[in-house]
């Protein structure tokens, strides 16, 4: 790589959000919204066709979400908020305009906290707004038209807007997953990746003096953590290479080609940026009641920081937090674990799920969809393992079973056969049996080379088909051969 | 009194998407020209303690459940509307 001075320079990322609302129906429109590959259109109205006369009437789920989505993000709603229009004229708004909260949001101001490399970052919010989602335009390649369906349309979506507090693509890519998580797990949206739930817009400047931002561009509609984090990159570079060649950056916006991992400038939308905002007159303020808004905040689920922070204090690593986190049903029963059992049990469960199951899932053994969580199943199987009655190695295809079938490790043991052998009465004629077969490994043992034991506990494992307690094993031998 | 020049008068028409030619923007020059002096004269009040007027029905919290309604209005009519359709798209002039 070209050697630059790519270190004098100071990146600064802000980031906006588009995240779907969990409704059943849309923004303004009481049509069902239906997800994946149905039929162009079928999902529409007069009002998603903005129809002469059709009036929108505002969906009370999306304002309910709203507010929890405040909370989610560290702040309070703010009691008044307003819908206005945003003009464009572009195939996917029929109407010529984006009904969008844009000079009074519901949330103004929050947080959202990162972890990258062990150091814990805020990144600011400056605002979230509630606005509907436009219809799809697709190209068909080689035709002079483009083709438009507007079962999209309407749909509600929270755009959250950071300030420009991250500085690395790292950051960008977990403060992206943060706000996925924090969206599942105050259960105001899906957020599902897969389904476009979530879209993220990146705005890059890079600049050599820290307190002036340089030129930023914004690289638009990225659908995946890992693209927001390689446009940063890409960007960043970019730019860093423009200015040392002594050209200047366009303020412009831009796109994300994933097969080639790279930005590209997008022929901006001349006069983009004159929206001329003026108040829907269709839609009145909403004024919240502040009964209404307690009563969402004392139902507030429990937070993804709150249970990351009580798995990082009981000593779970960082990365195995991640991937606990990542499946809300995982990461809120360890929070329930971790509160009510021991720290080694909770330990061990943490790293059967973090490592164990995530590996069956990762294998496509089984989905987390199938798994069933028994929070007294799971404590169960630990003590097991813990009271040695069954061996580590018996505890992972006992959790297997017990994770699909639901039946009780005592019982998947018995079953499987994989009790422990641990009573003198099971061990010592196998011992015994060790003892006289192998006198030259006994001789080394008694003459004081420690190492034999390890030969014969390994006999006493192969007699009884690796169902012997190691320890209780070594303990026994030394015992017969008064040691 | 507010100038406008033709390129204004052409960016205002781009933005509302009305076609406008040449011969129009004369006439369409001192008509706007009007309606900008007049409020620019609102402009010249001194507002700074006075509420917006964001609506006019003092209405507030104008709120549906999240319930699908039967519009009685099916796609088909809907399309009825649009230019051109393939595939049930609505099929429009290419853009991008």
């Amino acid at each position: 790589m070209k050697k630059n001075n790519s270190s004098n320079y100071f990146p600064t990322i802000g980031i906006e959000c588009h995240v779907q609302l969990k409704t059943k129906t849309k923004l303004f429109a009481a049509v069902k919204i239906s997800e994946g590959d149905i039929r162009p259109n079928i999902a529409t109205s007069h009002i998603c066709f903005g129809m002469p006369g059709a009036l929108p009437v505002l969906n009370e789920r999306a304002i309910y979400l709203g507010i929890k989505a405040a909370f989610a993000l560290n702040t309070k709603p703010q009691i008044f908020s307003k819908f206005d229009r945003k003009h464009y004229f572009y195939p996917d708004l029929p109407k010529g305009y984006q009904i969008t909260q844009f000079s009074q949001p519901i949330i103004l101001g929050g947080s959202v906290g990162i972890k990258t490399n062990g150091e814990n970052k805020i990144i600011n919010i400056t605002r979230a707004h509630i606005e509907e989602d436009a219809g799809k335009i697709i190209h068909p390649p080689g035709k002079d038209y483009s083709l438009v369906d507007l079962n999209r349309a309407g749909v509600p979506l929270l755009e959250i807007v950071s300030e420009p507090e991250i500085h690395t693509a790292e950051d960008a890519r977990a403060y992206a997953q943060e706000l996925n998580l924090i969206m599942r797990y105050a259960d105001v949206s899906n957020a599902d990746m897969y389904l476009g739930n979530m879209r993220f817009d990146v705005n890059v400047s890079v600049s050599k003096d820290q307190s002036k931002l340089g030129t930023r561009t914004e690289t638009k509609n990225l659908n995946s953590f890992k693209s927001v984090e390689k446009a940063v990159e890409y960007e960043i570079k970019r730019q860093i290479e423009l200015l040392e060649s002594g050209k200047q950056i366009v303020q412009e916006t831009r796109g994300w080609d994933d097969a080639k991992q790279r930005t590209f400038s997008q022929r901006s939308k001349e006069d983009a940026h004159d929206y001329r905002y003026f108040p829907e007159p269709d839609v009145p303020p909403v004024i919240l009641d502040q009964e209404l808004i307690n009563k969402i905040k004392s139902e507030m689920p429990i937070t993804v920081s709150l249970i990351r922070n009580k798995l990082s204090t009981i000593g779970i690593e960082d990365s195995a937090i991640d991937t606990l986190l990542s499946e809300i049903k995982v990461g809120n029963f360890m929070y329930e674990i971790v509160n009510k059992y021991s720290v080694h049990t909770a330990k061990k469960i943490a790293n059967w799920l973090s490592s164990d199951v995530q590996g069956y899932v990762a294998d496509r053994v089984f989905t987390w969809d199938q798994v069933k969580l028994n929070e007294s199943s799971m404590v169960e199987l630990a003590k097991l393992t813990e009271d040695n009655t069954i061996s580590s190695t018996s505890a992972k295809l006992i959790l297997k079973e017990m994770l699909l079938n639901g039946e009780k490790p005592v019982d998947i043991a018995n079953k499987l056969k994989l009790v422990q052998l641990s009573g003198s009465d099971d061990l010592l004629p196998i011992i015994q049996k060790v003892i006289s077969e192998n006198p030259d490994a006994v001789a080394d043992l008694v003459a004081g080379k420690d190492k034999a034991i390890g030969y014969l506990v390994g006999q006493v494992m192969k007699l009884s088909s690796g169902k012997a307690d190691p320890e209780i094993s070594s303990k026994l031998i030394r015992q017969e051969l008064k040691l | 009194m507010t100038k406008l020049t033709k390129d204004d008068i052409f960016k205002l028409a781009k933005l509302s998407n009305i076609l406008v030619t040449e011969s129009d923007v004369k006439s369409l020059v001192g008509e706007i020209e009007v309606i900008l002096n007049y409020v620019s004269q609102l402009q010249a009040l001194n507002l700074a303690n006075t509420e917006p007027t964001y609506q006019v029905t003092g209405l507030s919290n104008v709120m549906r459940p999240d319930e699908e309604i039967d519009y009685r209005i099916s796609t088909e009519d809907l399309m009825k509307n649009v230019p051109d359709v393939e595939n049930n798209y609505i099929k429009v002039k290419r853009v991008l």
